[in-house]
């Protein structure tokens, strides 16, 4: 870690800092406060006029209610399956490419930067129709590897770790060479190892776009075997559309363990990312 | 911009690369100019003679076999339609695979989408305008079964209802289920507070109004009354005052919506929101306004009877829908659709849509659900007559029924509804007068329909 | 992005001509290899479909009919007539348009302005700055579904907290999300709060990984911590920030979700329709997949000259600096 100059006039500026950030975690966090108290409302209570801010009796009976309406943990498991191999393979696939663009060279590059940058300017409400056409003629639906494959799409990680790439002292990679490294030592010896932190900031943006999305894997599952969990609770929210209790419960279990992961993971990905030498 | 040209250079060499690879996209192009040829050639023409070709067998079994059904009712209908679905299954030995694909919009989307490879499709659906994706491909092999005379009986079915299952003014070709139409909801606590006596309930819009003033006396202003579907109160209402919404002309469609009766209706609704009786632009939090109590009148589909009895925190009741000059009633809902034509298949389908369309069975739906039964016998059944005794919000919708209606369904009736919605949405907010506005939305929706031809 | 030149020579291996420029065969090789999945995939997610969307966009294909009929330009001309008119920009493609643009620009600079504010605090030496880092960014994670439904209850104008809070505070309540001249701010409020964290966590990995070096020498110089910030560590967030600006271009020109969650319909007047909400409207409620994949490639079009522009301007930049 590293070590700050302290003096007075900047520990007054912290406190100043500090009362600011208090602040706005304040109302970051209120909607969630309002959640958790609102999953263990009353019906009465959620339409009670002025609004009531906590449950006249606390009750879980909206959390086995959430049980009884979908099949919870099937719809998690799914989540958590498709969206850990979606990232693994956006990840490789990026990591692969930053490389191949940043530290390689070969003709075209600029025109495949303009593609993939290209790529993310087209909204999925239109290519849905075309990609389900293509997908069905390979009779992948119903399956895991349709709803996995035409999600992967790599620009945005490739990019992200292209720029951390690109702050890899050039003096370090000319070393490796010396020492005889191949292109494919040099990335898995000196590239990948220096951004292990950046490589994981990357994974964990993928993780959370892949984890929301909602309207492929609605259209390409038939079976509910295979369906997700922001399906699940969209069908929870057109089956109880009076019911904010039931929703607020499956959201409160929907975000806790994400939440805890992150907390955790968090600490790993902070220190790594300060302990990854990119100075620019 | 050099790029792109670079980027149309690149996407042409590799389209060729792809295109060789899949052949996929032409294909499907191709494919897509005639829907009907991608049918297997065994299949009889949706023209044949009833009785020459289908249907088949009824008697034969159909143990063994197996359904597959999407549905798009959810909550306490989802339910009890599911409970229904696994009974047909275990009596008659057919394995029943049920999927919830969502509301009325995804539903439809997943339809259209699986139709468009005629793939994975599902054999039965319980869907919102389900006859444009049977009707609308020229499936009408609902039609013939009726008209075999096997296991449905239509003359026992409300005429509304069966006109709901119709495409394009052709034959039937989807049975009504869970059908609902809008039951106008009040708060019994607001209504006392504003000393209205609702025994004697205001029969026209007029004496509604009048009501309404009461309310506003006592609970002050936009606290009277609004609808979670602004357009499909505005199509009923037109109906009440006898403007037909549309005309079919040969085949053509033709909305015609801006006639005198009309903006009548219209003048009516602005008058709603500039007297202060209904708030402008807020159909969607309607019901949240209607459930914390902050408003007396609410119109809203009959399928609430069954989510709100019982848990509202003030007295609930209802009463019919006002009028104009007649009665009248829009309905919505679902239909049910048989989409595969293999005839061993459909002899199954047809089975299970009966046993779901019986007397017994969808009087059950609908006294489990409030969604409204499709049989005038029905409202001669014992649980029925008690159900309308002990309930009024069953009585009032029921009694609604012998006044729906529907029109036939037309591909751009999606569009029709978000034209009159944004039409009355700038009704409400004073950018137009009435005679305008609907001028512009049925040249709109004119013209929506022309680029179809 | 930007490719370096300065390549050390290395003795030994292969090299290559092509296209007026040197390459080392292996690395080329290697390079080559490294991009096929990536190419891979480009074909199967993008470039099919797009050339499908490109194909659809000159026929009047609808959904539910499965009519396809080749129109030439009628549907080009539907979206983009009367441009140069007042009326256009008022309602349908033209207000949709109008819209984004608008929302584009507030939420790129109150979300990365924002983000980069905080981000700065964050950097200082706060006490439980782990608690605080992970309170911004715990919104990130929330499933749209669940958070919207939870600010679609604060903004409802009679249940929701929101008005109660205006009341206690003496103010006048709002009509949040169903008055059209407080709709679009309602759901920008919201997808800041959903979205900020995001770039703060961005910018916080740029900032701690500039080499204390650099601040120490500011300081030893007299440098206040305003001086700091926009003459030493702005510019080395260089990089950085351009990356939030354009994914913050690309994202609110794309964005959906919020809005077709939180105003279905499009909002009072359309006031919250964004062509997003348009093209879906268009494909899924009015089966026009002809019309919809034209106006799908006019966004297409705006996103790439923005992002140009933008890069153009970085790249100016960046020369400038060095």
């Amino acid at each position: 870690m590293k070590t700050k100059i302290r003096n007075t006039t900047h520990l007054d500026s912290h406190y100043l800092a500090f009362a600011f950030l208090m602040i706005c975690a304040v109302i970051m966090l209120f909607p969630f406060i309002w959640m958790i108290l609102s999953s263990f409302k009353t019906a009465a209570d959620v339409y009670s006029y002025p609004p009531r801010w906590l449950p006249s009796k606390w009750n879980g009976s909206n959390y086995s209610k959430v049980f009884n309406m979908i099949p919870f943990l099937r719809y998690y498991w799914n989540s958590i399956y498709t969206t850990v191999i979606m990232t693994a393979l956006q990840i490789g696939i990026s990591v692969l490419a930053a490389y191949s663009l940043v530290h390689l060279r070969w003709p075209g590059q600029a025109f495949m930067a303009t593609v993939m940058r290209s790529s993310m300017f087209v909204p999925m409400v239109v290519t849905m129709i075309p990609m389900y056409l293509l997908v069905s003629s390979l009779n992948l639906v119903d399956t895991y590897a349709g709803i996995i494959l035409p999600q992967i799409s790599t620009a945005f990680t490739t990019f992200l770790i292209m720029s951390y790439f690109a702050s890899i002292p050039q003096d370090m990679i000319d070393a490796a060479k010396l020492d005889g490294c191949g292109p494919f030592r040099v990335m898995t010896r000196v590239v990948i190892p220096n951004t292990k932190g950046a490589i994981s900031t990357a994974a964990l943006f993928s993780f959370l776009g892949n984890w929301k999305s909602y309207t492929w894997p609605l259209i390409i599952t038939n079976d509910e075997m295979y369906r997700t969990l922001p399906i699940g609770l969209k069908y929870l929210q057109q089956e109880s559309s009076s019911e904010y209790q039931v929703m607020m419960a499956a959201a409160v279990m929907t975000i806790l363990p994400v939440l805890i992961i992150f907390v955790f993971f968090e600490k790993q990905l902070v220190r790594s990312i300060t302990l990854t030498g990119m100075k620019s | 911009m050099k790029n792109v040209k670079k980027i149309l250079a690149l996407l042409l060499c590799l389209a060729m690369t792809a295109g060789a690879l899949s052949g996929c996209v032409s294909s499907y192009v191709n494919k897509e100019t005639t829907p009907a040829a991608t049918q297997a050639p065994t299949q009889p023409p949706a023209t044949a003679p009833a009785g020459e070709t289908l249907p088949p067998e009824t008697e034969a079994p159909i143990a063994g076999m197996t359904l597959n059904v999407w549905y798009a009712v959810s909550g306490t209908s989802g339910e009890l339609f599911t409970k229904m679905s696994e009974q047909f299954g275990s009596e008659y030995g057919v394995t029943m695979k049920l999927t919830y694909t969502g509301g009325s919009g995804d539903t439809a989307t997943k339809v259209a989408a699986a139709q468009l490879e005629n793939k994975n499709m599902p054999d039965v659906a319980l869907m919102y305008a389900g006859p444009l994706y049977t009707g609308g491909k020229d499936n009408y092999d609902i039609d013939n079964l009726i008209k075999n005379g096997s296991g449905f009986d239509i003359n026992d079915i409300f005429e509304g209802m069966m006109d709901y299952c119709v495409y394009m003014g052709e034959g039937y070709c989807a049975l009504p289920y869970g059908i609902s139409t809008q039951v106008l909801y009040y708060n019994k606590d607001m209504l006392k507070a504003a000393g209205a006596d609702m025994t004697n309930p205001p029969k026209t819009w007029s004496e509604f109004k009048a009501v309404l003033e009461k309310v506003k006396a006592s609970a002050g202003e936009n606290k009277a009354f609004d609808t979670t579907d602004q357009a499909w109160l505005f199509k009923s209402m037109l109906m009440q005052n006898g403007c037909e919404i549309i005309e079919n002309k040969e085949g053509n469609i033709v909305p015609i919506f801006n006639d005198e009766q009309a903006v009548e209706v219209a003048d009516y609704w602005y008058s709603l929101v500039t007297d202060g009786l209904m708030p402008a632009g807020e159909h969607n939090n309607a019901e949240n306004t209607f459930l914390s109590g902050n408003l007396a009148f609410l119109a809203a589909s009959s399928n609430r009877i069954s989510r709100w009895v019982g848990t509202t925190s003030f007295e609930l009741g209802a009463i019919e829908m006002p009028y104009f000059t007649q009665p009248s009633l829009a309905l919505g809902g679902n239909v049910l659709v048989i989409f595969n034509r293999d005839p061993e298949i459909l002899r199954a389908a047809w089975k299970y849509v009966c046993y779901l369309t019986s007397v017994e069975k969808n009087t059950e739906f609908a006294l489990g659900t409030g969604y409204l039964p499709i049989h005038k016998s029905a409202l001669e059944q014992e649980n029925v007559k008690k159900a309308i005794q002990e309930n009024e919000l069953y009585n009032v919708a029921f009694k609604q029924l012998s006044y729906t209606w529907a029109y036939t369904h037309f591909e751009q009736m999606g569009t029709m509804d978000t034209e009159i919605k944004s039409m009355l949405n700038k009704l409400e907010k004073g950018r137009g007068t009435s005679q305008e506005l609907l001028t512009k939305a049925v040249e709109a929706v004119q013209k929506e329909i022309n680029a179809d031809k | 992005m930007k490719k370096k030149d300065e390549h050390p020579e290395k003795a030994g291996s292969g090299k290559v001509r092509l296209f007026g420029k040197e390459y080392h065969t292996k690395e080329m090789l290697v390079g080559l290899l490294f991009i096929v999945p990536t190419v891979a995939f480009l074909i199967f997610t993008f470039v099919i479909p797009v050339i499908d969307v490109i194909e659809l966009s000159f026929t009047n294909f609808s959904m539910s009919a499965g009519t396809m009929k080749n129109v030439g330009m009628d549907n080009y001309k539907d979206l983009l007539e009367g441009f140069f008119t007042a009326e256009y920009w008022e309602d349908g493609f033209g207000q949709s348009l109008r819209n984004t643009v608008v929302y584009s620009l507030l939420k790129l600079t109150l979300d990365t302005g924002l983000a980069l504010f905080l981000a700065v605090q964050l950097d200082k030496n706060v006490p439980l700055k782990r608690f605080l880092r992970s309170t911004f960014f715990a919104p990130v994670v929330v499933p749209m579904v669940a958070s919207s439904l939870i600010w679609i209850w604060f903004y409802d104008p009679n249940v929701g907290p929101l008005n109660q809070i205006l009341q206690f505070l003496g103010l006048p309540a709002s009509k949040w999300l169903y008055h059209e001249s407080t709709s679009m701010l309602s759901i920008l409020i919201f997808s800041l709060w959903k979205g900020v964290g995001y770039n703060i966590i961005l910018f916080l990995a740029g900032l701690q990984n500039i080499s204390d070096s650099y601040v120490e020498a500011a300081r030893l110089d007299g440098a206040s911590d305003w001086q700091l910030f926009w003459k030493i560590k702005f510019p080395l967030l260089r990089p950085i920030t351009s990356f939030v600006i354009m994914m913050g271009i690309i994202n609110s020109f794309k964005v959906f979700a919020e809005f077709n969650v939180m105003t279905p319909d499009g909002g009072p007047l359309g006031s919250t329709k964004l062509i997003v909400s348009y093209i879906y409207e268009l494909a899924f409620t009015r089966g026009r997949m002809g019309r919809a994949s034209a106006a799908a490639l006019i966004l297409f079009v705006i996103i790439f000259v923005l992002t140009q522009i933008q890069s153009f301007i970085n790249a100016k930049k960046t020369i400038d600096v060095e």
